[in-house]
């Protein structure tokens, strides 16, 4: 069959893809920091959900909710917390003035793309210093 | 021309219009939060209690649930493979939502009892 | 110049591997092409596609250390050595730099890339105002090399869904078209959770497009224009 030959060298093309070796620009950093963020507070939505729950039950609850975020486990995931709703947030508000063509055009993206990531790592160290 | 699937936009749209709603309701919550604290548990039960309250937060979970819902439908859409995978974890996934979306109310509901 | 190229020839290798070449600048080595161009005269295997060596075809597209883009408007001074070349990401290679370039002029067909109007002949030109003719700046200039497309994560993982960049550039371009009297059935087209919605506003198109558009800012027309028209 001539095709064969084709078909054959067809399956035997490499697709380059490595993701190490490509380059990052700061907006697929926050781009990719947003999505990571986005999925730990969808995490997050049943524990908060739990907290909501327990802190209204009763006067045991709402104790045993404030002594739980005591732990040091916690304390480091109200820290991750912070920047994940910190970083989503304002990665957020950059997309929603992009879409109103505030902000979209290369310069000022990029500007914006490293102001959300430092202003998200700001909150980290923030929450940080006030948990301990 | 074919139509191929549900719309893109409408997707598109509730992300943006519960992302707007929920930063005005986090913004709010988070003042109201710093400027008057409940301390206690009572203060914080009646508070939670409140009509406006009550219904300001069902559409805040509302928004969220559904903000939440387009965000990971994107994630699972982008790198769950098989590609015949995507339908079972999308059922899960709504499920669970749905599942949240219930708890949320009954806390709601009994708050007010 | 150190430089090293991927190389893979599917008839002798197994798989993909990096070569490495050491040449001497000549004088007249003013863009990476050039430099490229007499390599090959040392190892005449080296594949690469050009043509207008100035930055209108659009062939010698390429992943330049990470970044794609045409190396015949690279500029060799300003390259961190050595200068690592790869082809287009997540194109299938068919030879050393040569990628097969198939999928992505189907997504282009896909978005119909002419003008549509049914409307009877007028027996001259359909006239457009100055205005109108202005909006299409920054969208007709596209030389689809492939370039935005190639460097998009969201193209990356869906390639046979997503537009990419090029393609929904080129739609836009027709749906602000004074001229075009489809715009209704191109919006409508693009509406579902893949052609147009994959994109995120990552804006890789615009950061390595070397004709200086801005994809991402197409794209962003054409989701406002969804939203401002009557349903």
């Amino acid at each position: 069959m001539p095709g064969n030959t084709v078909s054959s060298s067809r399956d035997r093309r490499p697709v380059f893809l490595n993701l190490a070796q490509i380059a990052l620009p700061v907006g697929a950093l926050a781009s990719i920091a947003h999505r990571v963020a986005g999925v730990l507070l969808a995490i997050g939505i049943p524990l908060g959900v739990y907290a909501l729950d327990l802190s209204l039950q009763g006067p045991q609850g709402f104790a045993r909710m404030a002594a739980a975020l005591e732990g040091l486990p916690s304390r480091a995931a109200v820290v991750v917390m912070a920047w994940a709703l910190a970083h989503h947030l304002l990665a957020g508000v950059r997309h929603l003035l992009m879409d109103i063509d505030v902000g979209s055009r290369l310069p000022e993206a990029r500007r914006s793309a490293w102001m959300v990531n430092a202003a998200g790592l700001a909150v980290a160290l923030l929450a940080a210093v006030t948990a301990w | 021309m074919v139509k191929r699937g549900p719309s893109g936009w409408l997707a598109w749209i509730v992300q943006r219009a519960s992302a707007l709603y929920m930063l005005a309701f986090l913004v709010a919550g988070l003042l109201w939060f710093l400027v008057d604290p409940p301390g206690s548990h009572p203060a914080w039960r009646a508070r939670m209690a409140g009509a406006g309250t009550g219904i300001a937060t069902a559409a805040f979970f509302a928004a969220l649930l559904a903000h939440a819902w387009v965000g990971l439908r994107d994630v699972v859409l982008d790198y769950v493979r098989p590609r015949s995978l995507c339908g079972p974890v999308l059922a899960g996934l709504g499920l669970g939502l749905v599942a949240v979306a219930a708890w949320v109310l009954r806390i709601l509901v009994t708050v007010r009892t | 110049m150190r430089l090293s190229i991927f190389r893979f020839d599917p008839d002798r290798d197994e798989r993909p591997y990096m070569q490495d070449f050491e040449i001497e600048l000549a004088p007249t080595d003013r863009m990476l092409l050039d430099v490229i161009l007499r390599i090959r005269t040392l190892d005449d295997s080296l594949a690469v596609r050009k043509s207008c060596r100035e930055g209108v075809c659009g062939s010698d597209a390429m992943n330049i250390n990470g970044r794609n883009g045409l190396a015949c408007v690279t500029p060799v001074a300003g390259l961190a050595e050595p200068v690592v070349l790869r082809p287009l990401p997540g194109f299938p290679v068919i030879r050393d730099l040569v990628v097969d370039m198939t999928r992505f002029f189907a997504q282009y067909d896909s978005i119909k890339p002419y003008l549509q109007n049914d409307e009877p002949p007028t027996g001259k030109e359909r006239l457009q105002s100055p205005r109108d003719r202005a909006r299409l700046d920054g969208l007709y200039e596209c030389i689809l090399c492939a370039c935005c497309t190639s460097q998009c994560p969201s193209y990356w993982w869906n390639p046979e869904k997503f537009v990419g960049p090029a393609g929904l550039l080129q739609a836009c371009r027709f749906i602000v078209d004074s001229r075009d009297r489809a715009t209704a059935q191109r919006l409508d087209d693009l509406d579902d959770a893949y052609r147009l919605f994959r994109c995120r506003t990552i804006m890789n198109c615009t950061e390595v497009c070397p004709k200086g558009l801005a994809p991402s800012r197409a794209i962003e027309a054409i989701r406002s224009a969804m939203t401002r028209r009557p349903r």
